[in-house]
């Protein structure tokens, strides 16, 4: 059964409560007002008159959940509130004393209003001092974002936010929110999606760590593209539901990229590249860090930025020589022949799960494939040291560093240069959600070749060298990019995984999706994280609400 | 053998049980007004909801909550139904350390009010 929930609506309103409605407005909710008393902890109760006990008029308790009836305001217990109704035609609507929410008598059940919310809201503003506009207009405001994200910081409780969009805001979880298509730029909207999730870069910027207002080549009159991106954090963030258009980004980077301004489509992956290289430009610059990719500390390279190693193996006297070279993603060769993986094929009998087509490309097999030793072409005989002449040799990738964010791009579009022809290969690709990196490292790939020897790789999979946690080569899936369609009018939609819960990504509509969903698709871009980073993130983006009073926890703030 | 006769019969099960809840009940309203008076009843209310959060009562609740909805699909459950299916579970999963002190607070309470 697939969780669908309608994102951008209030639940429905029972027939009682439109009637109510109908005949009264808000004159009934507005008549209590004055009986709202509003706690520290955020909690808000009716009290009739000031140390009195309610208690159900037909039964007396004082224990039980009661609730008071908006038009006779007599009092009744949940065993007696439907007596209430019947003895009293009409009678429908309640309000719960101790929690001061709506209740229908002839539902037998809560409902909701967003203005009786409003109301009830207005009086705990005015009670905190706070100015407050009319009815409708209770705006969103916004506290100094600067401060650093400090996890006991939740992010909800900076924000004020219109209580139109409250119901909305209490399920869903925080920064979750469409994006317009601008005229085929679901290829932008895709990346943004990922990159806004992904927890190192929401920290940097939801911290201030790049403020626009602050920015010197901002104040210059230039282009910033992390400003922009300061903009779109802050409007993901702000608690606001609506799909949002990231106007100013997609102009930017046009301005960046002039060939590619126009409105085709144009490749997710590409975008993401160039979007991360002028994020590394603009931040490297203005902040003097290294120019070398390797030391670089602009927020690219500190989250995707990883080292692979080179082995060019001489195949006549064995002489290697290694090269080292950073990385911001993986490119991944997709051929239905490569994919499939022999190590997974004896697992799943192992786990007696089911049994893996022998023929089904797979991410192991795939990342196998990309670390496994190739044996270079005659035409690419390269000097050897030793033998003092050009060999025949042979090459292998693996990794000597993993980044904290392990991008993974799987190419599916094929550009012939011979025929001069671009093709799709729409093959399936299993993946995992978890993914250990061990058998691609160095240490592991090195390892392998000379049969176990004892090597020293010295923080391999760090991705701190100052950081005391040992290396980890676990890693969680927390957004994956897919592209479904034909090459040149094809789409693209992201799937993000927030706090163990998929969510589908297209362009402005947002749904929880199962499981088998997001394994079934078809993935173009896969983000990984290392498990510590969605660790921590779990518990900074803690959304626990259940009523009012969690929403504005006003208390001790 | 003494003579069963003239022994006073032995009260019904009913009638003393009625007549010890009874007792128990003015009793137990008597503290409950001075808890509210006092505003003290306040304070343990508080007190109580802190520690159920902080033990994680309060997320096992919302789980609870969470699984039965699922079971049930979301436009067939009432408020009053999971209430209903939720306090048993409450109630038994309460920590036995936030009982203790809540009963300590109570205790001292009766004995500075000198009832």
């Amino acid at each position: 059964m697939s969780a669908r929930i309608s994102f951008l609506k209030n639940p429905d309103p029972c027939n009682h409560l439109s009637g109510y409605k109908l005949r009264y407005g808000t004159d009934g909710y507005k008549s209590f007002q004055s009986l709202f008393s509003c706690f520290n902890d955020g909690r808000i109760k009716i009290k009739l008159r000031e140390i009195e006990i309610p208690r159900c008029s037909y039964c007396s308790v004082y224990q039980k959940r009661l609730y008071i009836c908006l038009f006779c305001r007599s009092i009744s217990c949940s065993s007696h509130i439907l007596l209430h109704t019947q003895l009293n035609k009409g009678h429908d609507i309640a309000i719960d004393v101790e929690r001061s929410e709506l209740y229908c008598c002839a539902c037998i059940d809560q409902v909701y209003d967003p203005e009786f919310d409003e109301i009830v809201v207005s009086k705990q503003l005015v009670g905190l001092g706070m100015s407050v506009k009319s009815g409708a207009d209770v705006v969103a405001v916004r506290s100094n974002k600067k401060r650093r994200l400090d996890s006991q910081l939740i992010i909800g409780s900076k924000f004020l936010v219109s209580p139109r969009d409250r119901r909305e805001k209490w399920s869903f979880p925080l920064g979750l929110r469409g994006l317009n298509n601008l005229g085929s730029t679901c290829f932008m909207n895709a990346v943004l999606q990922a990159l806004v999730h992904a927890p190192p870069l929401r920290n940097f910027w939801l911290s201030g760590q790049h403020n626009r207002d602050l920015c010197p080549r901002r104040t210059m009159g230039l282009l910033c593209l992390p400003c922009d991106l300061d903009v779109i954090f802050a409007a993901m963030f702000s608690g606001d539901r609506t799909p949002y258009s990231p106007a100013h980004l997609l102009h930017s980077w046009w301005q960046h990229s002039t060939n590619l301004a126009t409105y085709e489509q144009q490749d997710s992956h590409e975008f993401f590249i160039s979007l991360l290289d002028r994020i590394h430009e603009n931040e490297g610059k203005s902040k003097c860090l290294y120019q070398d990719h390797e030391e670089c500390q602009c927020i690219t390279h500190k989250a995707f930025s990883g080292l692979l190693r080179s082995d060019v193996t001489c195949t006549t006297c064995g002489s290697t020589s290694t090269t080292y070279d950073p990385f911001i993603d993986i490119s991944l060769t997709l051929d239905s022949a490569n994919g499939f993986s022999p190590a997974d094929c004896r697992k799943n009998r192992y786990n007696g799960g089911p049994s893996v087509n022998a023929t089904m490309p797979t991410l192991s097999g795939c990342l196998d494939f990309f670390t496994r030793s190739e044996k270079l072409g005659p035409d690419q005989k390269l000097n050897c040291q030793s033998c003092g002449e050009k060999r025949e040799s042979s090459k292998q990738m693996s990794i000597r560093r993993l980044p904290l964010l392990l991008c993974l791009h799987v190419k599916r579009f094929e550009h012939s240069l011979t025929r001069k022809t671009s093709r799709k290969i729409d093959s399936y690709l299993q993946y995992p959600f978890r993914l250990n990196m061990s058998p691609y490292l160095s240490s592991s790939i090195i390892g392998k070749r000379f049969g176990n020897r004892m090597f020293a790789f010295d923080g391999e999979g760090e991705y701190d060298s100052s950081s005391s946690s040992p290396p980890s080569a676990e890693f969680e899936i927390f957004a994956v990019v897919t592209h479904s369609g034909m090459l040149e009018s094809g789409h693209y939609v992201t799937y993000l995984r927030l706090k163990g819960l998929w969510y589908k990504c297209d362009d402005s509509w947002i749904n929880e999706v199962e499981e088998e969903v997001v394994r079934g698709c078809e993935c173009y871009m896969l983000f990984y994280a290392q498990e510590k980073v969605i660790q921590k993130a779990h518990k900074e983006l803690s959304y626990q609400v259940i009523s009012m009073a969690e929403a504005f926890p006003f208390a001790n703030c | 053998m003494k003579h069963s006769v003239n022994r006073p019969p032995t009260p019904d099960e009913d009638d003393a049980s009625e007549g010890f809840e009874k007792d128990e009940v003015t009793l137990r309203e008597i503290i409950n007004v001075k808890l509210v008076e006092s505003g003290e009843k306040e304070n343990l209310m508080e007190l109580v909801r802190d520690r159920l959060v902080e033990c994680g009562w309060k997320d096992e609740m919302r789980i609870a909550c969470r699984e039965h909805v699922k079971k049930k699909g979301r436009k067939d459950v009432t408020v009053d139904e999971l209430i209903r299916v939720i306090t048993p579970k409450g109630r038994a999963s309460v920590p036995d350390s936030v009982k203790a002190e809540l009963l300590n607070r109570i205790q001292n309470f009766i004995v500075s009010a000198a009832l």
